[in-house]
């Protein structure tokens, strides 16, 4: 997958969702709501990796923490970069998840779900597992409630607003 | 790192055939006839097969079922034997040397090609009696209702690897959830024709 072609309908998708949860979670943190309707937040500014051009002129940078870095990241996005993996962290209610998502195959990095209750483990042998996968099921469904959010615009005609408005963004020097 | 871990790396992926009632009932049957067999004392480079996700050593599951409520949890156990290519240029020259002895004690001096295949392939058969192999284990949990499956590897090979022996395993064919995948699930109809004509947004604003 590492050798797929940067215009790849993957490559693309993945790129632009990742671009827009950026503008997004910028722009309005807790702005986001899961199927049901509930409220949860996103922040993606602990890491952020952004790649640019083709083959050998190919250059990748990995940005994180401080303001000016990201600042340039953001404006590397105005001359054609794209944004290919970031650290997303997601809070809702008082479950907080943190992980890598790569944009060329969704592939999820070091995630981490909110620490288990070891007391659990005392009935049910398989109860700190369950309780595990049920967590990881959560933070998958609202990965899944944002991917289906940015689609149902990128595919609607108001996609070109919200392409003005990030392009705003991108620039922004504040 | 499996998802018993703090953190988790790992690939979703989508089951493509039907699953029929049939088939889960004989998921336990068919692990143990695809499990995991040693090879410690075996001269093979790689062996792979599934284990039982709380003990990788346990390929009868004995430790406990492979089946929690509505999941299938068990690992894929990858050995491999790695041995340095420097050890093993030294043992292939130790040995052409003694060949170029034993050669020379009766007037002879040339060794053919296929000799020195011959004597590469026997120091290599040699050495992999000496080096024990690496154990890899990569956790697997299958969400019946979702019809998913998360694989705890991020690694193309590994994940090509898994594919195929879930395949023989169970006769199911699987498919990473990659953007355009994921999409396509989580789309109507309608929406899906629009993703086909898919094109790359330029923000650049040099080109606006």
């Amino acid at each position: 997958m590492s050798q797929m072609p940067t215009d790849s309908a993957d490559a693309i998708l993945g790129q632009e969702f990742l671009t827009w949860l950026w503008y997004q979670s910028d722009t309005a943190p807790g702005g986001f709501t899961d199927v049901d309707g509930q409220p949860f937040a996103v922040s993606m500014e602990q890491r952020i990796v952004v790649a640019g051009g083709e083959g050998e002129a190919r250059e990748t940078a990995s940005v994180s923490g401080s303001l000016s870095p990201l600042r340039e990241a953001r404006f590397g996005l105005g001359t054609g970069k794209k944004v290919t993996r970031a650290l997303i962290r997601i809070e809702k209610d008082d479950l907080a998840f943190q992980f890598t998502l790569r944009a060329e195959d969704f592939s999820i990095g070091s995630l981490r779900t909110p620490r288990l209750d070891k007391d659990d483990a005392d009935d049910d042998p398989d109860a700190l597992l369950l309780e595990k996968i049920y967590l990881v099921e959560s933070c998958l469904a609202l990965v899944d409630s944002l991917y289906a959010r940015f689609l149902k615009l990128r595919l609607s005609t108001q996609w070109q607003k919200e392409v003005a408005d990030m392009g705003s963004w991108m620039t922004r020097t504040t | 790192m499996g998802f018993a871990n703090a953190s988790v790396s790992f690939t979703r992926l989508r089951i493509l055939d039907p699953v029929t009632n049939e088939l889960l009932r004989e998921v336990p049957e068919r692990l143990r006839r695809h499990a995991f067999v040693d090879i410690d004392d075996l001269p093979e480079m790689q062996a792979q097969g599934w284990v039982c996700f709380e003990d990788f050593l346990d390929t009868e599951w004995a430790e406990a079922s492979p089946q929690k409520g509505g999941y299938f949890v068990f690992s894929l156990r990858v050995d491999k034997r790695k041995i340095p290519a420097g050890v093993i240029r030294k043992q292939v020259a130790l040995a052409l040397q003694q060949e170029k002895e034993v050669l020379r004690a009766h007037n002879k001096t040339f060794i053919s090609r296929e000799r020195k295949k011959e004597i590469k392939e026997q120091v290599l058969l040699r050495l992999q009696q000496r080096f024990l192999p690496v154990p890899g284990e990569f956790n697997v949990i299958w969400l019946l209702e979702k019809n998913e499956v998360w694989f705890a590897s991020t690694q193309n090979g590994m994940i090509d690897l898994f594919m195929e022996i879930f395949l023989q395993t169970f006769d199911l064919r699987l498919e990473q959830l990659t953007p355009y995948l994921l999409a396509m699930n989580l789309l109507d109809e309608a929406m899906l024709l629009h993703l086909d004509r898919l094109e790359a947004t330029q923000f650049s604003s040099a080109d606006a």
